[in-house]
């Protein structure tokens, strides 16, 4: 203990005692040394870690939009094309705005500036759209605001310059710029193209700092030339729509094809949409002439006949004798509305007497009958290449009882779609071939399927081409100058199983010019209600129209005097049919 | 040492620690870079700024010049009239430390209240109060040389002086400039003899204290809460830290190149001034950290060294002053760097002589040049020339 006497003295000799100098500076050190250790750890060994917390906050893979194709029609005239476009975004917690500059960007992107500034209050997202896909030069204005955490980025607009007139066709692409309708759809992948990408480090205002890997630079979608005609199309959808409206029909299409290619040179439909802003558009948006299925009705009636011809039984000259309009096929009878008596084949086909096709059917067997069916592509999709095409129904010949057969004969008990038809009547305009369908512009025509012989196939041309004759359903599909081959379709509508009254699908199906047919068109008309609804009065002007527009658009040689066209005189009674 | 070498070397010999001059010197110039380059970004981007990138450089470069005035003029001063001036010294800082809490002087960031506007400039009574503390327990222990087995006479006194200290920067608050000043009070009570049960009680009290401390603040609690796991919150409390951690974890053992962080790009708040050190270690990665720790350290050596040779020549404020300095840059840089480290919870503790901030970088000058002071006495006092 120290006594109190040597404490007095104490303060004339502080002692700093040398071991707790030495005790606090190993402390210290000891301390810098942790710091050392530490700094080891972090730098050296956590660093995978550490580094992989840090890309996720600012390492960022942008996707480098590739430029999407052009869908244009077979001249390369465009039917869908993207242009850039730019959207603007923000950054809420990094933007910094006065009133002013507030009231000008909620001018230039079209909103209320309380609504924009709501946007930005809300800190808790990094990235808020303000405005999507703006016109570049509008958008330009809005950076040109400068105001921080503010950016733009570019997107492609899809745009149709052909509008409605093309859309069931073309169809559109949705936000995201992938394929959701028509062929844009089906060629995703050839039109889209591969997106680039690039990984880099952002600071956090979003610039770019550095890249991190390599670019990989986005390829470029390919082009796609369709086998449409754009002239064509804009004069069929014209035609279409008109008959439309005029017969107060509820949706009507027409198929224009190339006879000697299969290639589809217009295809319309009403309703319509207009792609460049699909909106409301179901109901509107089917491609009636590939996704809906029709009994065709007395269109079908040149097939049950040159199946006959092809068996050798008849020849366009062969008599038969129809009876009084009604004929009994067990329980059931078949009727026809004009015809009477006894009619060559040539005839029958003309005057569309269901009973005459019904006659000459039931002398086949019914496995022949439905090969020839089969092989004009019936029951079996078309391979158009479109999404959502349809087979139709053409029930399998072992099932079939007389009075089906004989329906079947004269296209009832039978469903198909107007693309099917249009390709079918290939068969009579090629001789005996048919050609497969195309979408696509093609280089050469392609080879088809020989179904008939030559021979029947003109037969079948020219006693069609009596149809458009006077005295046949259908004088008013004759064109100025061309021979038109062709034939009417009246069905009635089948509702729950039975037929509907008064509810009609007026169809005609032809071709032109008759002596070496280059276009057929086939015409569908749904629920005509405005008085007529025979395939003759209602479908058949709408071909005349496009018919005699298309020969002369694509310079086909006339194939008749200028004159040929024979009205029919006015008190002459219109023939009609039942089928 | 200085036996062994003749007359002609003592005279010729230098008359100051050339060593440490340039260590202080290199941290001040490295501080600069540094500080330019952690600070381009934020300068940019703000708007209080003018969007100019040069504006930390400039006010950096600024304070360096009057820093290194400070530190000139204060070399000047004899240690005596430290000694002297002592007590005055430590009632200015206190009375700094009450108007820096009056409404209307002092201005408040981010809710802390430490800094008073000049117009100029801001001071940072907190910095400055290091420093007259240091001066000021020094002067106490060798005034109460003879109490310091004491409690009532030698330690009481002291406490009583702390918790006005500590109650007055806790109220700011400045949790790290209070654990640097408790750390300089303790070490440099320490180092004067201070009775070692007394001594343990105090370390007892000490962390009675801060756990008190921590326990009666949410936001202590947060800060500590996030220290221990970044990861569990990073983008709320652990946010700083994880971000200081990733810089470290991208500069590895060579650093991503001078200019080219990517966290300094206003990912890490505060990148050029309490962590600058993480800037420094991604940018320069783990060699240019060691070079930092190793210069801090040197520092605290030769503090070290200095009042070894003082207290030979029983100069015992001055060996006591200069060890207090020590402790300061030495605890302060420690606290620093653990805590852009992770090891120690957020403090609001610059890096001395590197960190943006005017008061910071005069007090620390002007304690380095009162070190070399006493260094530049003990020479001449080695020599027989009076000081």
């Amino acid at each position: 203990m120290i006594s109190s006497s040597s404490a007095k003295v104490k303060p004339l000799i502080l002692q700093l005692p040398a071991w707790r100098r030495r005790a606090l500076l190993m402390a210290v050190l000891l301390g810098f040394a942790a710091l050392l250790g530490r700094s080891v750890y972090l730098q050296s060994i956590r660093t995978d870690f550490l580094q992989q917390k840090g890309d996720a906050r600012y390492s960022r893979a942008l996707v480098l939009s590739a430029h999407r194709g052009m869908v244009t029609d077979r001249f390369g005239e465009p039917l869908a094309i993207s242009t850039p476009v730019e959207s603007i975004w923000a950054s809420p917690p990094d933007v910094t705005i006065n009133a002013d500059q507030l009231k000008k960007l909620a001018g230039l992107l079209n909103m209320k500036p309380s609504e924009l500034s709501k946007k930005f209050t809300n800190s808790e997202r990094e990235f808020v759209y303000l405005k999507r896909r703006m016109p570049p030069e509008q958008a330009a204005q809005v950076m040109q605001l400068d105001i921080p955490g503010i950016f733009m980025q570019r997107e492609y607009r899809r745009y149709y310059p052909a509008g409605e007139v093309m859309a069931h066709v073309v169809g559109f692409t949705g936000i995201d710029d992938r394929g959701q309708e028509g062929l844009e759809l089906v060629y995703q992948d050839w039109l889209s193209g591969k997106p680039g990408s690039r990984r880099v480090i952002k600071d956090r205002q979003g610039r770019i700092v550095e890249d991190l890997e390599a670019v990989k630079v986005p390829q470029d979608g390919h082009d796609l030339k369709l086998s449409i005609d754009r002239k064509i199309q804009y004069l069929a959808y014209r035609e279409l729509t008109r008959a439309v409206e005029e017969n107060k029909a509820k949706a009507g299409a027409i198929v224009v094809l190339d006879a000697k290619t299969g290639e589809v040179l217009a295809m319309a439909n009403q309703p319509t949409y207009n792609p460049n802003n699909p909106v409301n558009i179901s109901g509107k948006s089917r491609n009636r002439a590939i996704t809906d299925t029709f009994e065709p009705g007395s269109t079908m009636k040149p097939f049950t006949i040159s199946a006959a011809l092809e068996a050798g039984n008849f020849t366009p000259e062969t008599m038969i004798d129809i009876g009084n309009g009604a004929y009994t096929i067990g329980k059931n009878t078949i009727h026809d509305v004009h015809a009477r008596g006894v009619l060559s084949v040539s005839q029958i086909l003309q005057k569309s007497s269901n009973i005459g096709t019904a006659k000459m059917g039931l002398t086949l067997k019914p496995q022949a009958l439905w090969s020839m069916y089969n092989q004009v592509g019936f029951g079996t999709p078309p391979h158009s290449g479109f999404p959502g095409e349809v087979a139709g129904r053409l029930r399998p010949w072992k099932n079939w009882v007389p009075i089906d057969q004989a329906t079947i004969c004269f296209g009832q008990g039978v469903t198909v779609t107007l693309l099917q038809m249009a390709r079918a009547y290939g068969v009579f305009a090629n001789d005996g071939e048919l050609k497969p369908l195309s979408m696509i512009k093609l280089n050469e025509p392609p080879i088809g399927q020989q179904v008939i012989s030559a021979k029947t196939a003109r037969e079948m041309r020219d006693m069609l081409e009596l149809v458009v004759q006077p005295g046949g359903t259908a004088p008013k599909a004759q064109v100025v100058g061309y021979r038109v081959a062709g034939k009417t379709g009246t069905a009635q509508k089948v509702e729950n199983g039975q037929y509907a009254n008064g509810r009609y699908i007026a169809s005609f199906v032809g071709m032109a010019p008759a002596s070496d047919p280059r276009l057929i068109i086939a015409v569908m008309i749904d629920e005509p209600s405005a008085g007529a609804y025979y395939g003759g009065a209602v479908a058949a002007p709408v071909f005349s129209k496009v018919m005699e527009g298309s020969l002369r658009l694509l310079a086909v040689p006339q194939d008749a005097p200028t004159n040929n066209v024979v009205i029919p005189p006015a008190n002459l009674p219109e023939v009609g049919e039942v089928v | 040492m200085m036996y062994m070498l003749s007359n002609r070397d003592k005279i010729t010999a230098p008359s100051y620690d050339q060593g440490l001059l340039w260590v202080a010197l290199l941290l001040l110039g490295f501080g600069l870079v540094m500080v330019y380059s952690a600070s381009i970004a934020l300068a940019e981007a703000d708007k209080m700024t003018g969007h100019n990138s040069t504006y930390f450089l400039v006010r950096h470069a600024i304070y360096l010049v009057l820093a290194l005035t400070a530190g000139f003029v204060a070399f000047q001063v004899p240690t005596r009239v430290w000694q002297q001036v002592a007590p005055y010294l430590f009632i200015g800082g206190l009375a700094l430390l009450v108007m820096v809490l009056i409404p209307g002087l002092g201005r408040e960031v981010n809710g802390s209240r430490r800094w008073i506007p000049l117009g100029f400039a801001t001071l940072q009574p907190s910095e400055f109060m290091k420093l007259f503390a240091t001066i000021y327990v020094a002067d106490y222990t060798v005034r109460k040389a003879a109490f310091l087995d004491s409690f009532t006479k030698g330690f009481l006194p002291m406490l009583a002086v702390m918790l006005v200290v500590g109650g007055l920067l806790l109220r700011e608050p400045d949790f790290g400039a209070f654990a640097v000043i408790a750390s300089i009070s303790i070490g440099i009570l320490w180092l004067g003899g201070i009775n070692g049960r007394i001594f343990v009680g105090l370390l007892a009290l000490l962390v009675v204290g801060v756990v008190v401390l921590i326990m009666s603040s949410p936001y202590r609690l947060q800060r500590i809460i996030g220290f221990w796991d970044p990861w569990a919150d990073p983008f709320g409390k652990g946010y700083q830290l994880s971000h200081a951690l990733i810089a470290f974890g991208r500069g590895e053992w060579f650093g991503v190149g001078l200019g080219a962080s990517v966290e300094k790009l206003l990912y890490l708040p505060e990148a050029h001034t309490d962590f600058l050190l993480a800037v420094i270690a991604e940018e320069l990665g783990f060699v240019g950290v060691t070079a930092v720790v190793v210069m801090f350290a040197w520092i605290v050596l030769r503090a070290f060294g200095i009042g070894k040779e003082a207290a030979s020549h029983e100069h015992h404020f001055s060996a006591l002053l200069a060890q207090g300095i020590g402790i300061w840059l030495g605890v302060q840089s420690i606290i620093n760097m653990g805590v852009n480290m992770g090891l120690l919870p957020t403090k609001g503790l610059t890096l001395p002589l590197l960190s943006f901030g005017g008061s910071g970088i005069v007090a620390n000058c002007v304690a380095l040049a009162v070190l070399l002071r006493i260094d530049w006495e003990n020479r001449r006092l080695a020599k027989g020339v009076p000081v």
